[in-house]
This record gives C-alpha cells, sequence and structure tokens, in this order.
C-alpha cells in the first residue's frame, strides 16, 4: 500500500465525582432537565468558582496510571465562545498549565506490543446540552451537564491502524476505570472520543492535512469513521477530485460517511487566558503519594491476583478484569462465598447470559454480591440443586429476592430422602415401561428421559446425581 | 455593632433586584445573600439600601462629570454611616478623601465576593466608605474572613485590625506632590519603577477581564432581552448592543482584542509580566506605607495611575482628606494595621 493513516485522539472522560467541578451541585447523569443546577454552574454572576478537590485527585489518578509528567502548578485558564450551552460565554479548561505531561500507554495489537505516547491531560468542565424541540419550534437548554468535571486525554500523533485507536481505548477504559477516574461509558457520553486524521505517501515524514472527526459513539463508530475517512482523503489525494481542507467533519452513523461541519465564521480565536477567580493549585510529592496510595488495584494487578493467587484461568479472568464492574462483583461476590472458580463460572455462565437477555452490557450489571454468594452457597450446602439456583438468580435480578427465605417460603430445598426418591423412581418405571424395556434393549439414551420424568414428579427439587445413582441401580 | 450600610448596586441582596448599572440586569433578582450582607446583618449592622454606580465599575476614561458617587454622597450627607463598594479604579478613594469621608480598600482576597457581581476578578475588592477609619476598621474586622465559597482568598478566618505601630515610615514617590509629611512621619524618598506604565497595564488587565465577566450576559438566561431578533446570533448582537452602556462597550471591545491571538502576547501577556514586575518592586522594605495624591491630572485616565499599584499587587489602601487634599496611603499584604496607625498620627 502506498499511503498510511496517521491519528492522534482527543479522548474525553468526564470524572467519578459526586459533585460538579466548581459548585456542589450534583454530577449524576440521568436527572430530569435542570434539576441539578444553581446559579454558579448557571452562569449567574456573584458567584465564583471554588474548585473540587476530589475532581483534581482523580485528575490526579489519570494521570498516575498513564505514566504522565505532573505539573508542580497547575492553572485553570478561561476560553471563550458564545453559544447557548454555555452558560457564562467561556469554559474552564487548562491550556498554560495543565495537570500533566508526556504520558503513556502501552497497547497490543496484532501486530505486537507499542506505546502510544500523550501529548498532555487537563481538566475542563463539561458544556449543557441543547435540545431541539420541533413541536414548538425552538431550542431548550438543559445545564445539568454544565460543570460536570472532564479530563481530556490528548495523545500525540502515534496512531496507524483503526485496530490501534480501538486498543487504545480499551486501555484507556480499563486504566481509567479500575483507578476509579470515570465509569469509561460511551454510549452515556461519560467517555467521547474525536480523532485527528490525515494520510501521507508511506515514508514521509510530513504530515498531510487533517480533520478532525466528532460524533462517534462506540469503537464500531470508531473504527468505521477511521476506515471511512481515509478512505476519503486517500481518494481525494490520488483523484483530485476534491482538495482536502483542515477541518471538523461529523460522523454520521447511519448514513456511514462524514461530513464537514464548515463553519461560516472562519478559525475560531478563543482568546484563551489565566482564570483570574482561581488561584493556581499546587500539586506537591506527598499529595500525589495520597493519590497514588489511595488507588484501587489496577487491572494488569487483579489479572495476576485471579490467575496466580486465586488459580483461574486467563481466559476467565480476561474476561472479569475486562470490566471494572464485573470485576468488583468477582471481588464482591467473593468475600460472601470464598470458591473463585465457582463465583467466576456463576458470572461468566449464568449472570452475564441474564444480563445479555435484558439488553445490559457488562458495565450496567447490578447485583447484590451478598445474595449472589448466597445462592452459591445454597447450592454448594445442597440445600437447592443447580436448576433452583439459576431459577433463583433470575429472580434475584428481575425483583431482588431474598434467595434464603425464598427458598423457605416456595419450599424448594432439595429433596434429600432417598426413600422418597426410591419410591418416585419405582412408580416412574411402573408409568414407562415401555421405554424401560427399550432401554433395557440397548437405547441407552433413555436414561436422561427417565431422569427427567422423575425429576418432574419431584417438581425440579432433587439432588440429579442421587437420581443417576439411584436409578442406575433399578435399572440394573 | 450598629450602623446603617449602603450597599454599592453590585452586591447581592437575596430576592432584590441588582443592576450593576446596566440595563443588562434588567429584571434580575438577586438568587443570594452576598456573604458579607449576611455578616454584616448578623454583626448588627441595618442594611440602608442599594447606591448608584458606574455600569460594571467602569468610568469614563475621558471626562468626569460633576457629580459624587451615589455611595460618597450617601455618607458625607449622613443618610448611612457607611456604604460598601467595589473601587477597582480608584474613583471612590479619590472622591470620598475630597467629599470629607475616608475609603478603605483591604487586601485582595480577604473579604469574600460570593455574592460580588464580578467586574474585574482579579482586582475585585468590596471597600467600604466611612466617616472616620476606626469605625470602618470595625466594621471591616466583622466581614472580613475566609468563606467556603469564594475560592480566591486567604486562609485566615478573622482580621482583626488595631493601630500599634508607632514609628511609622512613609515613602513618598519623588515626582508626585509633597503633602508636608515630614512634620508627622519619618519621611523616605521612593521613585516608583515603571510608574509610567501603570496604567496601560491596568487598563489591558481590566478590559480582558471585564469583557470575558460580562460574557455571561447573552439575553439567553436572564436580564435584558432585545425584543425583536432573528436567530441566535441576531439575538446576542441586539441584546448586548441595547444592553451596554458607551465605556463598557469600550472595555469589551478592548478587552476582546488584547486576548485575540494576535495581540496576545505584545497586550496580554507583557501586561501580565509588568504586573509581576510592579508587584515586586513594591518591596516595603526601607518604607512602611506609601504616600499618594489621589489626584495629578483633570484627567481621570491619568489619575489611574495613583490607584493602580493597589489594585495590580492586591495591597490594602486608605483615602482620606489631609490639609486640604485628598490622600492616599497603600501597605503590604495584610498591613491594614500600618494604614490605620498613620491614619491616627494623621489626624
Amino acid at each position: 500500500m502506498k499511503y498510511e493513516t496517521v491519528m492522534g485522539l482527543e479522548v474525553h472522560v468526564e470524572l467519578a465525582t459526586e459533585t460538579k467541578l466548581f459548585c456542589s451541585c450534583s454530577a449524576k447523569f440521568g436527572a430530569d432537565a435542570n434539576e441539578n443546577v444553581c446559579p454558579a454552574c448557571c452562569g449567574m454572576p456573584g458567584t465564583p468558582p471554588v474548585t473540587n478537590k476530589k475532581a483534581v485527585e482523580l485528575a490526579l489518578a489519570a494521570a498516575l496510571v498513564t505514566n504522565s509528567k505532573i505539573t508542580p502548578v497547575m492553572t485553570f485558564d478561561k476560553k471563550n465562545y458564545f453559544y447557548p450551552d454555555l452558560p457564562s460565554g467561556c469554559q474552564i479548561t487548562q491550556l498554560f498549565a495543565p495537570i500533566c505531561r508526556d504520558g503513556w500507554v502501552e497497547i497490543e495489537t496484532s501486530e505486537g506490543r507499542r506505546k502510544i505516547t500523550l501529548a498532555q491531560i487537563h481538566i475542563e468542565e463539561d458544556a449543557g446540552k441543547l435540545v431541539h424541540d420541533n413541536r414548538i419550534g425552538a431550542s431548550l437548554v438543559d445545564f445539568n451537564r454544565t460543570s460536570v468535571p472532564l479530563v481530556e486525554i490528548v495523545s500525540n500523533p502515534d496512531f496507524r491502524t483503526a485496530e490501534e485507536v480501538v486498543a487504545y481505548l480499551e486501555k484507556l477504559r480499563v486504566l481509567l476505570s479500575f483507578a476509579g477516574v470515570s465509569d469509561c461509558k460511551m454510549q452515556e457520553g461519560s467517555m467521547r472520543c474525536d480523532v485527528n486524521i490525515s494520510v501521507r505517501e508511506k515514508g514521509s515524514s510530513e504530515l498531510g492535512t487533517r480533520t478532525e472527526i466528532k460524533n462517534m459513539n462506540s469503537l464500531k463508530a470508531i473504527a468505521s469513521a477511521i476506515a471511512f475517512e481515509s478512505g476519503r482523503q486517500i481518494n481525494a489525494l490520488e483523484t483530485g477530485s476534491e482538495a482536502l481542507v483542515q477541518e471538523t467533519r461529523r460522523w454520521d452513523d447511519n448514513i456511514g460517511e462524514t461530513f464537514s461541519m464548515r463553519e461560516k465564521e472562519g478559525v475560531a480565536d478563543y482568546r484563551y487566558f489565566p482564570n483570574p477567580e482561581i488561584m493556581p493549585i499546587e500539586i506537591d510529592d506527598a499529595w500525589i503519594s495520597y493519590v497514588r496510595e489511595n488507588l484501587p488495584e489496577p487491572a494488569h494487578d487483579k489479572f495476576i491476583r485471579l490467575t496466580e493467587k486465586l488459580g483461574l484461568s486467563d481466559y476467565d479472568s480476561n474476561i472479569i478484569i475486562g470490566s471494572k464492574n464485573l470485576a468488583d462483583i468477582f471481588d464482591g461476590t467473593l468475600k460472601h462465598f470464598d470458591n473463585p472458580k465457582e463465583v467466576v463460572n456463576w458470572i461468566i455462565v449464568e449472570l452475564l447470559s441474564i444480563a445479555k437477555g435484558d439488553n445490559k452490557g457488562e458495565d450496567d450489571i447490578k447485583i447484590d454480591c451478598r445474595k449472589f454468594a448466597k445462592i452459591m452457597e445454597l447450592v454448594d450446602n445442597k440445600t437447592i440443586n443447580r436448576a433452583v439456583a439459576k431459577k433463583l438468580l433470575l429472580l434475584v435480578w428481575k425483583d431482588g429476592i431474598d434467595p434464603e427465605q425464598y427458598v423457605e417460603e416456595n419450599q424448594l430445598g432439595m429433596v434429600n430422602d432417598t426413600g422418597l426418591i426410591e419410591k418416585t423412581i419405582k412408580d416412574v418405571l411402573v408409568e414407562q415401561a415401555s421405554s424401560v424395556e427399550q432401554y433395557k434393549a440397548g437405547n441407552t439414551k433413555l436414561f436422561n428421559f427417565l431422569v427427567g420424568q422423575v425429576m418432574k414428579k419431584l417438581a425440579g427439587k432433587a439432588d440429579p446425581k442421587a437420581i443417576n445413582e439411584l436409578l442406575a441401580k433399578h435399572l440394573e | 455593632m450598629s450602623g446603617l450600610v449602603a450597599l454599592e448596586d453590585c452586591i447581592m441582596q437575596k430576592d432584590m433586584p441588582i443592576t450593576v448599572g446596566s440595563k443588562i440586569l434588567d429584571g434580575f433578582v438577586s438568587p443570594v445573600n452576598a456573604t458579607i450582607v449576611n455578616r454584616l446583618m448578623d454583626s448588627g449592622y441595618e442594611i440602608a439600601g442599594k447606591t448608584a454606580m458606574d455600569e460594571f465599575c467602569v468610568p469614563s476614561f475621558f471626562d468626569e462629570s460633576g457629580e459624587a458617587l451615589d455611595a460618597i454622597q450617601v455618607v458625607s450627607e449622613g443618610r448611612a454611616q457607611y456604604a460598601l463598594s467595589n473601587d477597582v479604579f480608584g474613583k471612590y478613594r479619590k472622591q470620598a478623601a475630597e467629599n470629607g469621608c475616608c475609603y478603605i480598600r483591604p487586601t485582595y482576597g480577604t473579604v469574600s465576593r460570593f455574592g460580588l457581581v464580578q467586574s474585574v476578578s482579579s482586582m475585585d475588592q468590596i471597600g467600604v466608605v466611612c466617616k472616620n477609619l476606626s469605625d470602618g476598621f470595625a466594621l471591616l474586622s466583622k466581614i472580613a474572613g475566609r468563606d467556603s465559597k469564594d475560592g480566591a482568598m486567604f486562609s485566615e478566618e478573622n482580621y482583626s485590625y488595631a493601630a500599634s505601630v508607632k514609628d511609622i515610615r512613609v515613602g513618598v514617590p519623588k515626582s508626585l506632590s509633597d503633602f508636608g509629611l515630614a512634620e508627622n512621619f519619618r519621611t523616605v524618598d521612593i521613585e516608583l519603577e515603571y510608574f509610567d506604565v501603570y496604567r496601560q497595564v491596568m487598563y489591558i488587565l481590566c478590559c480582558a477581564e471585564l469583557g470575558n465577566n460580562i460574557s455571561r450576559y447573552d439575553g439567553i438566561k436572564f436580564g435584558y432581552r432585545a425584543p425583536d431578533f432573528r436567530g441566535i446570533n441576531d439575538l446576542y448582537t441586539k441584546t448586548r448592543s441595547e444592553g451596554f452602556g458607551a465605556n463598557v462597550k469600550l472595555a469589551a471591545i478592548m478587552g476582546a482584542m488584547v486576548l485575540s491571538q494576535d495581540w496576545y502576547t505584545p497586550y496580554y501577556e507583557k501586561a501580565m509580566k509588568i504586573r509581576r514586575l510592579i508587584k515586586e518592586s513594591l518591596r516595603f522594605d526601607d518604607y512602611d506605607v506609601i504616600a499618594m495624591p489621589c489626584q495629578i491630572s483633570e484627567n481621570p485616565y491619568e489619575n489611574l495611575s495613583l490607584f493602580a499599584p493597589a489594585a495590580l499587587a492586591g495591597l490594602p489602601s486608605v483615602s482620606f482628606p489631609h490639609n486640604g487634599k485628598g490622600i492616599q496611603l497603600i501597605a503590604n499584604v495584610k498591613r491594614e494595621d500600618l494604614l490605620l496607625s498613620a491614619w491616627e498620627v494623621c489626624k
């Protein structure tokens, strides 16, 4: 191939704070429009910003897990532009002294491992949201997201393939979610990515004219957008069909193409300047150590613990550490039921398939770990059998029932009475005389059918192992 | 403590209209009580009402009208014992001394600005118009001190101000006027480095910050909105054209210019550098306070140089009448006690 694609990423990650960056409003996602607002985040005068220390600490955590150089004295700046979703007419961000610079993240692709270098990470506040309402012919503005803390992670133009981009975003998601920096959900917008992309002839050291692609909210969309855009640019260079200009392009996921967002007014001048309302913030070694010591277990360490200490397979461990939420469920359940292998099986085989049935991804699963562990315990001490346990899990998932109480109230306890099982087997052997004959004639498949018949009569509550053994004895 | 306190119309009193002297805030009602309003009331002071002001504190730099500011009149006529205001450009310091009053501009970052409408954030500082400095400082001691709602303050919870120093060394800039201070003080001839660019530096920085602070008034959320508009840009343009007065518009235009890509380095950044040099040049080593006149010219822009150092360096300053002229004293950060001591001597 004659051309290569060169890309740099700007990744916005919403910090997992309770409150906003410069006021005490809730930063929770999903509230009614303009529910989480106050005079400060609505841009009213007379309400100076007060920096959220927790947000700075989460950003520091992001700096640490990306091996970045932390700025000893960081400052906040103002970026000016008029737009109705920006109530104070400016955004508080960091240009002159961002929280850190020069980090790196290691990624792994089919080509092997390589380091992606980061130019900087800076803290900034989010803007509000415009809702265009065609019924009333007007635009409405929701300030709930205004001033929610973000970090923007700016990479150098190190990427050459969409695979690298996807691997990097996956890696960032794991690093940041395990560090508690953010839940990194692309669908909910807590992780967003803009791609700066250009193409050039292979071997050239010059960068081509770049475009910035916005509006991609899944890894799949990002990969498709990169494929389309690099194709468009290569085609333009080869055929001269269009002149490439530096511009912002919007990805349309339905059409599968990027479209120019050309603005009439020309290049914006954001008139950045140091924010005079926020004093420079000193980040000393003691503060950095405090954040470092309080970092939750990183995904990689967790992987080592799962495989080496707990004896789980690489495959299973990778599924668990693929999502901070799953890893939390694993550890939470393990606390109540100390059998890692069993807990992992229940998560991977049962919990994930129930969640999938409800269209929920790994990060959206919510389960009471104590109840989840209780189900395993009930199987382990032979109070219930596995089939009943699966039903219980579904009920915990749907209705949040208490497993132990439910078993008791609905008499789902396992039938351990050998006499009763034997009596039932005798009845079944009489009722199913023809099947028994066929079985004895060599149709061994019918054994499971007979087991099923016994289990059915016992309302599914017997220990299948006991039925197997006893039935085999009776059929001898 | 008791007394009637008038508030300049940039200080918020919950549920009361607030205009900051501008049409742009037409119909706006304060959503909060300024921290200092709560502190005043808790200390037994009564709020007398609001005083009119220059729009967003910005005076005309071309000519000065003969009439005194509302807050000065209110105190000199005795309708209130005190008036609180945000004296960025020095007009209050000048007029207080000319009208038989005193003015205290305390150290930057010692009085909460929660509930003060922003004009020039790095210089906004609530101060006191009063009849004498001892009462003025008594009031100040009730409102000064850290506020968790203002992120740019010193950490002290409280300040008390007492005249304690006896032998004060007064630095008198050679080029400026002589007050006959040598009778009462040890005077030291000093030279103010950068004096010739004080006003330019201050004007550039003020325009930049003011222009940014008034970006929030866009007609979308609150305050004045132009009645007829087509589309969002027209709404912005008309609202702001009709809502702001000439002085503020000029400042905002200058502010946009000095922050723009082409002019940031030669104007804004240079002014910031000189501001730091000015701060460093005011060393207070062989003098305790600086004495300055309140007027050196009929041109208000020329006079800005007199009031710039306190604003640029965040220093406390007071003004009062002395030997028939207005005098301004400036001390080092948090050394209000020296100003009070010097005033006691002059009195």
